[in-house]
């Protein structure tokens, strides 16, 4: 009885650990709703901290034809990325019309761009560490070219 | 013994678990202290407000120093390296140059005027900046008199200083260093109202301070 109150604590804490751990940079958020009939709604979280792992198993093939893609761009997301760092809070475009609201902003180091037009909702929400992460390893992949 | 190495492992396990805990936390204060040390920074505001049907009002908020960083590594069309060709045809053949050197000669204040049927410019100097004046004007023709009447169809202010321009134009002969007038901008000290456009039913404002978010 004693050992399987060991081993269930053991198992507790190592899940705590886990989720501290894959939590600890927060969270990527996407929701988008269309608010009509037959509309999509999608809505979905990952751990921030499983995006750079899972880029590890992404097919060399599709990671090279993103970075190919990307290649003018990349740059200037790195750059963006690590400068945005520096303003954890702030709100850097809004538009507000009658039936279109637009707002990209960060919010405690997390970028939100948040998109309302007529019916349709968009909203996303990633750490900025995260796109730096990311974009640091396809800058690596390019450099590895 | 063993008692002892159970109650080190216990104090290692709780230690550890507490700084795993503490991570985010941790993490979190790190960026707020950033953030404070970014509180001097200089911010370039647009803001463009349509009083149509639509009603729409755009706000742009950057921080001079991304603009700075970012704009070298833009290289599309005309910008490159942070410069922008320009091409005799842009500036309807004005030796922008020539002009500028006109200006820095002239005493405060003293506009130079150029009036033409379409539009009226203005350009002076006034305590270490450039003012620019530019009006468009409408010509309605009046059915009673026959003769056309004037009106404004659109104004625009320009107030830059002077050391931003001359960053502006101290690239090569057909290249505006955009990156030397924004670091110019980014000394500049206090706030400053650079532009105002009023266009028929749309204004547009940029200016210049250390507040992150427009009012």
């Amino acid at each position: 009885m004693m050992i399987l109150a060991k081993i269930a604590l053991g198992a507790v804490g190592t899940m705590a650990v886990a989720t501290v751990y894959t939590f600890r940079e927060g969270t990527i958020r996407v929701d988008v709703d269309e608010h009509r009939a037959g509309g999509s709604h999608v809505h979905f979280w990952v751990p921030a901290a499983a995006v750079p792992a899972a880029l590890h198993f992404v097919p060399d093939d599709k990671l090279q034809e993103a970075v190919d893609r990307s290649r003018d761009a990349l740059p200037i997301v790195q750059i963006v990325a690590e400068e945005l760092e520096k303003y954890p809070n702030a709100e850097f475009v809004t538009v507000d019309g009658q039936d279109e609201h637009v707002k990209v902003s960060v919010k405690n180091g997390k970028v939100y761009v948040d998109v309302l037009d007529h019916n349709d909702e968009v909203h996303v929400a990633m750490p900025v560490s995260t796109i730096k992460e990311v974009v640091e390893n396809m800058a690596d992949r390019k450099q590895a070219q | 013994m063993i008692d002892r190495i159970r109650k080190y492992v216990k104090t290692f396990s709780i230690t550890t678990a507490a700084v795993l805990f503490m991570t985010p936390f941790a993490a979190n204060a790190q960026t707020n202290s950033t953030a404070s040390s970014s509180g001097n920074d200089k911010w370039l505001h647009v803001r463009v407000v349509s009083s149509d049907n639509k009603g729409e009002t755009v706000r742009v908020n950057v921080p001079l120093e991304l603009a700075e960083k970012v704009l070298p590594a833009i290289n599309k069309d005309r910008l490159h390296n942070g410069k922008i060709t320009i091409d005799r045809h842009d500036v309807e053949g004005v030796d922008c140059r020539a002009l500028l050197d006109a200006i820095k000669t002239t005493k405060d204040g003293e506009f130079v005027t150029v009036q033409s049927h379409d539009s009226d410019v203005q350009v002076a100097k006034q305590n270490g900046y450039m003012l620019v004046h530019v009006t468009e004007k409408r010509w309605n023709e009046d059915k009673n008199s026959k003769e056309a009447k004037m009106t404004e169809k659109s104004r625009v202010e320009v107030k830059v200083p002077m050391k931003v321009v001359e960053a502006l134009f101290s690239a090569g002969k057909d290249e505006l260093d955009v990156v030397a007038a924004l670091r110019a901008l980014s000394a500049h000290a206090g706030d400053t109202e650079l532009v105002s456009v009023k266009d028929g039913n749309d204004t547009v404002r940029v200016w210049l301070d250390s507040k992150n978010s427009s009012d």
